[in-house]
């Protein structure tokens, strides 16, 4: 069986693809969403490290959520993704640094606000606590995977599946 | 002078989050008659019916972007004078220039605050009082 195309998405991006593809990236407090329409067989990922529906907010846009989350749908829409049908999965947002404050709960309370207003089913994910995680995503099934910096890992079966627990694997 | 509890802005911006984000800075700055459009097309519908002084617009947008919504309203008579100041999230040079060449009054790069808001709205229609 052929590996699969394994695409890094750093912080600031936001990479849309298909097919055998499998989107990773590392997060601490900052945070990814994954989106995909499950019809058109695409999704993607981003990677943000602040919220960016702020006043205050300066700096360059490839930092915020506001400004890649738009990117991210509106990559997925001109790929042909419809709106409508548009379902989401949050990662990170771990507050893993004391003196960082709470960037990271802010950021997941964003990207759970931003897919609330704009109309997009989130499926799950998962958000908050106080450790990194690696994340893998499978745009073409909505599979996905995270894997927490000390090690423990848990996996993300499509959707649609039922349930299940396998000790350190937990699926659902 | 313009006296901003007249002036009448249409924010376009096809992601809702980011109409609210401008409107909170529009409002932040004592403007409060604003209109929404969710994409260039819609932008035009609702100009049709009603008539503004000024477009924000973004210009990433499905349907119509942008640019070609500037374009729109420069071809159209009574429209082609209306201020326009268009957004984006870089500051890409060709999409600066290409703004530019079709009349755009206005350019501004993500994330916007209020006082670069009104400082760009200013530049383009005067002091707002």
């Amino acid at each position: 069986m052929q590996a699969p195309r394994r695409v890094h998405v750093m912080q600031g991006e936001a990479r849309v693809d298909g097919g055998d593809a499998v989107l990773t990236t590392l997060l601490g407090s900052c945070v990814a969403a994954c989106i995909r329409d499950a019809g058109a067989g695409i999704g993607g990922m981003n990677h943000f490290l602040l919220p960016g529906d702020e006043a205050h907010a300066t700096g360059r846009a490839e930092s915020y959520g506001l400004f890649l989350m738009e990117l991210l749908v509106n990559g997925l829409l001109k790929r042909g993704a419809r709106r409508h049908a548009l379902e989401a999965k949050l990662f990170g947002g771990a507050n893993t640094v004391d003196n960082l404050g709470d960037i990271g709960s802010r950021n997941a309370a964003f990207a759970r606000r931003f897919l609330a207003m704009e109309g997009i089913a989130c499926l799950g994910g998962d958000l908050g606590g106080g450790r990194g995680r690696r994340v893998e995503y499978w745009p073409a099934t909505g599979r996905s995977r995270r894997i927490f910096i000390d090690g423990r890992v848990t996996l993300d079966a499509p959707a649609s599946a039922m349930p299940a627990s396998t000790g350190d694997l937990e699926l659902f | 002078m313009i006296f901003k509890q007249h002036l009448k802005v249409m924010v376009v911006d096809d992601h809702r989050t980011s109409r609210m984000v401008i409107c909170d800075a529009l409002a932040e700055l004592g403007i409060n008659q604003i209109t929404y459009a969710c994409d260039g097309e819609d932008a035009l519908k609702t100009m049709m019916a009603t008539p503004c002084h000024m477009i924000i617009s973004d210009f990433n947008m499905p349907k119509l972007d942008g640019l070609q919504l500037q374009k729109a309203i420069r071809t159209y008579g009574p429209t082609q004078r209306t201020p326009f100041i268009i957004l984006s999230g870089r500051g890409d040079r060709e999409l600066v220039q290409k703004a530019a060449s079709l009349g755009v009054n206005n350019f501004l790069v993500k994330p916007i605050t209020p006082p670069v808001l009104k400082s760009s709205i200013e530049a383009v229609i005067g002091r707002l009082q």
